[in-house]
């Protein structure tokens, strides 16, 4: 039993490191992933105006904004990682080579890690442009992380599905935004609570619960979704 | 076996023409609501009701597909439920925001329950987009099976964590946190019929639904 649960953790590494070894081939994701977010920040930072916003209207509206960044941006890139495999076609042999859970759990943790990078890129630079007081800068960092794992557990599944449809680039967004907007909703509060200093809650809970659904239901929907 | 269905069909035609007359003349007035808004709640809440039965249906069927033999008849069952419960919830949205701007002064305020029928409304949206950009029946039956469960684990997340965390405005459901009915009798009676009488609505007009896409498949399947 320990040999066939080493072999499947042997597998999941192996998919996890192939991602990023590709993904330093070419570094799309990096590059369009940290430019998109980038821009994104210009464009939001340059349209607050030189000033910017008064702290209690930056309390509401600033964390909205960051987590609309991070979403728009895990959008550009996450798909990409079950994309590729149809464009290129390898996704043959990916069925070949390995078990699907310990596949999902490979491109799931590529697209975890793509994640926080991308989170802690955009968040320093975000409060440093918008001047965000973050008065539990403790718990935003809570949030950010349960938040990025939803985000990354959520668009998985939803890219090893559209991978295999026509238009696959609106069509990830339209299917990925209802499932990721709870998780939205609920981080959006949280930053907004850690922002102005309140406790955590129950909603923290809330988002790990979400976290620990959309990753278990990732684990029992890949096999179907992966084998025809 | 075809008149017994007639007898039903008329049946459920006399039901729901007593409901909508129940809903005007019998049911009295709820106390606190501006004029006779409150009269729409007997349309508006079967409407949410079914939508929500719907929902859930076709996640179940889905789960069918997928774990029960992957049988084509469960996956036009959900497709058909998907259908039938986005036109219920259409409904249900349109029937409370003409409400709210009674009661509220405003079409749309983003109340929870707006919210989350909102969100319901997109997923389900989206499910049929996936369902139209795959052309393979078994795959599309598959993916959009696998994207129809995944909404049954969302869901519990959209209407019943969400609304907690936020402020409501919306009336409370006919049995409440206190497990009490607060309701006047003849309403409850007005919307208890009301709901069952839509449900069976509902079940019809999908047996029809499924029926028909059954065909439909027959007829386009390419020659072998």
């Amino acid at each position: 039993m320990w040999r066939d649960a080493s072999t499947w953790a042997a597998e999941a590494l192996a998919v996890f490191a192939k991602e990023w070894r590709c993904e330093f081939r070419t570094r799309y994701a990096l590059n369009t992933l940290g430019l998109f977010a980038f821009t994104t920040l210009v464009v939001v930072s340059v349209s607050l105006g030189p000033v910017g916003v008064s702290t209690s209207r930056g309390t509401a509206v600033l964390p909205v904004l960051l987590w609309v960044i991070l979403l728009f941006s895990a959008a550009a890139g996450l798909p990409r990682a079950f994309v590729q495999e149809e464009e290129t076609q390898t996704a043959t042999a990916l069925r070949l080579a390995a078990t699907p859970s310990a596949l999902f759990c490979g491109k799931l943790l590529y697209g975890l890690t793509l994640t926080f990078a991308l989170e802690i890129l955009v968040t320093p630079v975000f409060v440093a442009m918008t001047s965000l007081d973050v008065k539990s800068p403790g718990l935003l960092a809570a949030v950010l992380a349960a938040g990025g794992f939803g985000l990354a557990a959520g668009s998985t599944l939803v890219a090893a599905i559209i991978a295999q449809a026509r238009s696959k680039g609106t069509l990830f967004s339209v299917m990925a935004f209802p499932v990721l907007l709870p998780l939205l909703l609920i981080a959006v509060e949280l930053s907004r609570g850690a922002v102005a200093g309140d406790p955590a809650g129950v909603a923290l809970l809330q988002l790990l619960l979400y976290d620990a659904s959309v990753t278990v239901a990732g684990f029992m929907l890949f096999p179907v979704v992966w084998n025809p | 076996m075809e008149p017994l269905k007639k007898l039903l069909a008329g049946l459920l035609w006399l039901w729901m023409s007593a409901v909508i007359a129940g809903a005007f003349l019998y049911a009295p007035l709820a106390r606190g609501f501006i004029g006779q808004s409150s009269r729409i709640l007997f349309f508006h809440v079967p409407m949410a009701w079914v939508s929500f039965v719907a929902f859930i249906a076709a996640g179940i069927w889905s789960l069918r597909f997928l774990y029960g033999g992957r049988q084509p008849r469960h996956d036009r069952a959900a497709a058909a439920a998907v259908e039938l419960g986005l036109t219920f919830g259409v409904l249900a949205t349109v029937t409370g925001a003409l409400w709210a701007r009674v009661m509220w002064g405003a079409y749309w305020n983003w109340d929870p329950r707006q919210t989350s029928i909102v969100v319901a409304l997109l997923f389900y949206g989206a499910y049929l987009a996936l369902r139209s950009s795959l052309e393979d029946r078994d795959q599309r039956a598959r993916l959009s099976a696998a994207y129809a469960v995944l909404g049954l684990v969302v869901a519990p997340f959209l209407f019943f964590i969400m609304p907690r965390i936020m402020f409501s405005l919306h009336p409370q459901s006919v049995i409440n946190a206190q497990g009490k009915v607060e309701m006047e009798p003849r309403m409850v009676q007005v919307l208890l019929a009301g709901s069952a009488g839509a449900t069976a609505l509902f079940f019809w007009i999908h047996n029809l639904q499924c029926r028909l896409a059954a065909l439909l498949e027959r007829n386009s399947a390419p020659l072998e």
